[in-house]
């Protein structure tokens, strides 16, 4: 197992993989354009874990999205790095997504930023 | 207006022009001829792209090279825009200017005959547009134009990760290795020229004092490589340039600038450098996709004129 020197992740081995600490190592993924975690952007629809498997459900801002394979990489970087995960498994569900979807925090960003 | 020496003190102060009332002629002229050059060269980096991008690998390769055309085009509305408040007719720029009176980068004018060729150019060219905005962010005295150039940093971003992932994606098959070899060998020196003259041959002076850029050429074009040469190196491939430990500066390794066969993409290093004065010739003379990439611009306009008029 290779440590990789976060706390977080520290205590997520120690108390076993859980949803919350892979959340929370998704805070960490950001937009490839805007600094905005793919959390606060609304894109994760569900994060299940079976042994050392991570299933996320993903959906993009838009049908033609240009950076899902980006998205996708960053994903399986970050998740891969924590300790105990095996595989991680992205479903694209395309589900319905609009800027309600985008946390308080994330608003703020893309406000100062002038995207909305 | 105002006199030179309170448009100095203001810009020395650290106080952005907000209108043309802020400054001079000169200044805004400058402005001007800055912006036109950014404005052109997003623009007609997207019918260069959109060329290349009918070779995509597949259709999730072929939405984000659409994607950075939308982008580029979304930039260069930005800087037009900025012209037509300063009084320009963008509409005559865009659609009635000859396609030898475009602003843009030489390099455009080589047209990109692949998918290869498009991601070395998202990774090369649009790291010099990052170089180059980069600089005019940090440094411009501008106001709107600062306040523009935050969005446009943020996807340049994207434009350089797209071009630097698929090159370590072609880079680990043997084939497109070399393919990838051969259009690094073109763009590199094609990507250090757009910098344009070295600093002993042109001065910033008004540039700078005005706060039009902050970085001289030289400055800008060590800035570049200073990424792209390790990036290159980390995946295998030659650049004509190394990194000097003595003097902490990059050196070129080939004859800077020199001869290019545009056609058949070569450079001829062989005859030895050239002068500045020959380089400025044949981009005065533009290169083979010139009247192309232009005329994809302009040809909805010359139909709904020629329809009007009938």
């Amino acid at each position: 197992m290779i440590a990789d020197g976060s706390e977080g992740d520290g205590m997520a081995e120690e108390r076993g993989l859980t949803v919350e600490a892979i959340i929370s190592a998704l805070s960490e993924v950001y937009d490839p354009e805007y600094p905005i975690s793919i959390v606060d952007l609304g894109l994760i629809r569900g994060v299940e874990i079976d042994g050392g498997v991570v299933r996320v459900k993903l959906t993009f801002t838009s049908l033609g999205c240009p950076c899902t394979e980006l998205i996708c990489d960053d994903i399986r970087a970050r998740l891969s790095r924590i300790g105990g995960v095996k595989r991680v498994e992205i479903e694209e569900v395309f589900d319905r997504w609009d800027a309600s979807a985008i946390s308080r925090k994330g608003r703020e960003v893309l406000r100062n930023l002038g995207v909305i | 207006m105002v006199t030179d020496s309170a448009l100095l003190e203001r810009i020395r102060a650290g106080k952005l022009v907000e209108r043309p009332e802020h400054a001079n002629e000169r200044y805004i002229e400058g402005l001007k001829r800055t912006l036109i050059v950014s404005a052109d060269t997003e623009l007609i980096s997207a019918p260069a792209y959109l060329r290349a991008a009918q070779d995509a690998p597949n259709i999730n390769a072929y939405i984000s090279a659409l994607g950075i055309i939308q982008d580029e085009l979304g930039h260069a509305h930005i800087a037009y825009r900025l012209l037509r408040d300063l009084g320009v007719d963008t509409d005559a720029l865009v659609y009635e200017r000859r396609p030898e009176e475009f602003k843009h980068p030489y390099a455009f004018d080589v047209p990109l005959e692949s998918w290869t060729e498009l991601v070395v150019a998202n990774a090369f060219y649009d790291r010099a547009g990052f170089v180059l905005l980069g600089d005019v962010f940090r440094h411009t005295s501008y106001g709107p134009w600062k306040r523009a150039l935050v969005k446009v940093d943020r996807e340049e971003n994207f434009h350089l990760r797209h071009g630097e992932r698929w090159m370590s994606i072609l880079a680990q098959d043997p084939e497109r290795k070399e393919e990838l070899q051969r259009a690094v060998d073109w763009m590199f020196v094609l990507t250090l020229e757009w910098f344009g003259l070295p600093d002993h041959l042109k001065r910033h002076t008004e540039q700078i004092s005005y706060g039009l850029k902050g970085k001289t050429n030289d400055q800008l074009r060590q800035e570049w490589m200073s990424t792209t040469v390790p990036f290159c190196e980390s995946l295998g491939l030659r650049v004509p340039a190394h990194y000097d430990d003595r003097t902490g500066q990059y050196v070129i390794d080939v004859p800077f600038p020199a001869e290019f066969d545009a056609e058949r993409k070569r450079w001829l290093f062989e005859r030895g450098p050239i002068t500045w004065e020959q380089v400025l010739e044949r981009w005065r003379k533009r290169g083979p996709a010139n009247g192309e990439l232009v005329g994809a611009i302009q040809r909805g306009y010359a139909q709904l004129r020629r329809a009007i008029a009938s």
